[in-house]
């Protein structure tokens, strides 16, 4: 015990600011009847976030929702409800979760379900769906609400883009998506007008989708700043200052908030100010969603002087200009467009690396870009579209970078009941000790 | 179970004590006993490292190092050529990628018992055989009986109704070791095995298991001559290193100001 000592581990001051946004987000849903709103239950990334800014539909978004049940450690309720329905606890525990939540508020006739977090979420009006590539709650979630939600409709788009194929060259194809994705938009905001009774103002779309865009930019222009040495931002502080880009694109909220980010950030490189002092190992959060309830791990992490300057997770977004986008006067194909070219940039990269894939190309642009020394992977139990395939992209940059130290921690996003702290730790002692070797082992 | 290991130029001793809810707290009496056997005082020791899952409650530790490390070190001294160690201990089982003495890479298996050697206790307690003769009884099986329940709870459930069908103990304890190794197999085998592979921790002195496992990654394993202690032997030549790189920097290694007493931390 003698050679334990903690170390400073510094939070950005701008990352306190974000319950408020999350509470905002919840308190909006339960506001919008007063307001004359409808209430939409949305999906991240998903594509329809400025369609419902441009129409003054309040997104109930029940990530979010589920997000903050686990972080506060009150989730079993929930899960043990959707449980009792046969929902299993290897389906997405944010869908269960949520689904559990609208169980119980149905079965008391409409009234809050009592201890819901920060006042619950209000009841949605519409449910907007969309079948990406990989994640399947995105179409069997909305089906599985309707079940309850029994009056609700439901709108499911398919917003794909081409596959990733090495023998393939995907620019050939993709206008042929983006047509296809442009059509499934203009489809939900009819859907949306019939059930708002509003018709859409182009000219506030085009606006919020131009915020938008200045919103990626300046997003991206923030988190670089972290490839400063020492990082002035450790994922654990990513993981809440993805709320805005994440559930609030395109309000000027959320692009105010950047703002004062870099602004702090700026100020923290300039006085020389780390995540960890000293700064020992800089390491990148390679895939996965946290385990919401044990967000302190990425403190554990700091305390060893191990930090995390950059991660995959909630930095679905680039620089505009990197994606070339073609110009249009249609707001929804320039969604499209970006949407398309965004999922699909590291194509060309990957393909110049045997076996690689897109998202091992994405990891080494990080990796190299923020002089990282080692990777870690979170595999959350109950998702399995987004966390498929770690071991493969483990075993890819082994082959890329030989010995580097990898670990993959397991847990899940809500379920509390597939984490075990002890482990955690123990496997994260372990892993400083591998860095540490390895880093000997490079110097010798 | 509590192990201490001494080393100088040599190994001074080597000790395995109990552990258990009030063991835990006595890891003092176990270097009490250790300090004894090879005729030494407390005060002799220059570096102490702690080890294993309780490796937080022994205030006398000058330093903790976790048993991935610890094990890699202690099977590097004793058999040079390793590069993939399967330890199966009580608590856990673990895969460990070591390359010159060093970790590259580890998995470990926890939140469930399957694959550890908890399981083998709960299985011999309710076929009523010591945990020591397991290995040696499975030899004498003509088959080993599937047993297709992951979960210890379950599979013990399994066991019991295979028995009450008729089926041989000797048949079911080598299903069972079958179960084990596979489920080990699943788990290492993330790690791109090389060989040569070596077994430790409890699981290795169990014959009928290290056979399963042989048969599994498709080749004889080595077994160091006192698999219990790996970790233990890591940990005190891990502090030797330390001590002697001290020395040689010209600098004292901070130490622990506890002297030998138990844990606070239960009482």
């Amino acid at each position: 015990m003698a050679e334990e000592k903690k170390r400073r581990a510094v939070a950005t001051k701008t990352a306190a600011g974000i319950p408020k946004f999350v509470r905002g987000n919840l308190s909006a849903t339960l506001k919008a009847k007063e307001e004359g709103k409808k209430v939409a239950k949305a999906f991240i990334h998903d594509g329809h976030d400025e369609i419902m800014r441009a129409m003054d539909i309040v997104p109930a978004w029940g990530e979010s929702f589920s997000g903050v049940c686990a972080a506060k450690r009150d989730a079993e309720k929930f899960l043990q409800k959707a449980e009792s329905d046969n929902f299993s606890r290897s389906l997405c525990t944010y869908a269960t979760c949520h689904i559990g939540f609208e169980m119980a508020r149905e079965e008391q006739g409409g009234a809050m379900p009592e201890g819901a977090p920060w006042g619950g979420m209000g009841r949605p009006d519409m449910i907007l769906g969309n079948g990406q590539l990989l994640c399947d709650p995105r179409f069997k979630w909305p089906q599985a609400l309707q079940h309850y939600l029994r009056d609700v409709p439901v709108f499911v788009t398919n917003m794909y883009y081409p596959p990733w194929d090495p023998n393939v060259d995907h620019h050939e194809q993709e206008k042929f998506y983006v047509k296809y994705c442009t059509e499934e938009l203009h489809e939900t905001v009819k859907f949306c007008e019939k059930v708002t009774g509003k018709k859409m103002d182009w000219d506030r779309l085009a606006a919020v989708v131009d915020l938008s865009d200045k919103t990626w930019d300046l997003f991206v222009d923030t988190y670089d700043l972290r490839k400063a040495i020492p990082t002035p931002m450790d994922t654990g502080d990513a993981m809440n200052t993805m709320v805005p880009i994440t559930f609030n694109i395109g309000t000027q909220e959320a692009y105010d908030f950047y703002v004062e980010l870099n602004n702090e950030l700026k100020e923290k490189i300039a006085q020389g100010i780390g995540v960890a002092d000293p700064e020992k190992y800089r390491l990148i959060w390679a895939a996965g969603l946290p385990s919401w309830f044990a967000l302190n791990d990425f403190q554990y992490f700091n305390g060893k002087g191990a930090v995390f300057p950059v991660e995959v997770t909630y930095r679905d977004h680039e620089k505009i200009e990197r994606l070339d986008l073609p110009k249009t006067n249609d707001p929804l194909e320039r969604i499209a467009w970006r949407w398309v070219r965004y999922w699909t940039h590291w194509y060309d990269a990957a393909r110049k690396i045997p076996g690689s894939t897109p998202k091992v190309a994405r990891i080494i642009e990080y990796f190299e870009d923020y002089k990282c020394d080692g990777v870690v992977f979170h595999s959350a139990f109950s998702c399995r579209s987004w966390h498929a395939g770690i071991i493969h992209q483990a075993e890819v940059l082994r082959k890329v970078y030989k010995d580097i130290p990898i670990l993959i921690m397991e847990g899940d996003i809500v379920d509390i009941s597939s984490y075990n702290e002890a482990d955690t730790h123990n496997r994260i002692d372990a892993f400083i000790e591998t860095l540490e070797a390895y880093r000997n082992k490079q110097k010798n | 179970m509590t192990k201490v290991v001494i080393v100088s130029d040599r190994i001074e001793t080597a000790l395995i004590g109990p552990t258990g809810p009030e063991h835990r707290k006595l890891a003092n009496k176990v270097m009490e006993e250790a300090l004894k056997q090879a005729r030494l005082r407390f005060e002799d020791l220059s570096y102490i490292v702690a080890t294993g899952y309780g490796r937080i409650n022994v205030p006398f530790a000058d330093r903790q190092i976790t048993e991935i490390t610890c094990h890699a070190k202690g099977l590097y001294s004793l058999l040079p050529t390793v590069k993939t160690i399967i330890d199966i201990g009580g608590q856990d089982s673990k895969g460990i990628r070591i390359k010159d003495g060093k970790v590259i890479n580890f998995v470990m298996n926890d939140k469930c018992a399957a694959g550890t050697g908890r399981f083998l206790e709960v299985i011999a307690d309710s076929l009523g055989v010591p945990l020591n003769d397991l290995g040696k009884l499975s030899l004498e099986a003509s088959r080993a009986t599937p047993i297709s329940s992951t979960c210890t709870v379950f599979a013990e459930h399994e066991v019991t109704n295979q028995l009450a069908n008729g089926e041989s103990v000797a048949n079911l304890v080598a299903g069972v070791h079958e179960s084990i190794a596979t489920r080990v197999y699943s788990l290492v085998r993330k790690l791109q095995i090389e060989k040569d592979i070596a077994v430790t921790g409890g699981g290795a002195k169990n014959i009928g298991l290290v056979k399963a496992l042989e048969g599994k990654f498709g080749s004889p394993v080595l077994i160091p001559p006192e698999p219990l202690i790996t970790g233990a032997l890591g940990a005190a030549l891990l502090g030797k290193e330390k001590w002697e790189k001290a020395r040689l920097d010209g600098y004292t290694p901070t130490r622990s100001k506890e002297g030998l007493q138990e844990a606070k931390l239960f009482t």
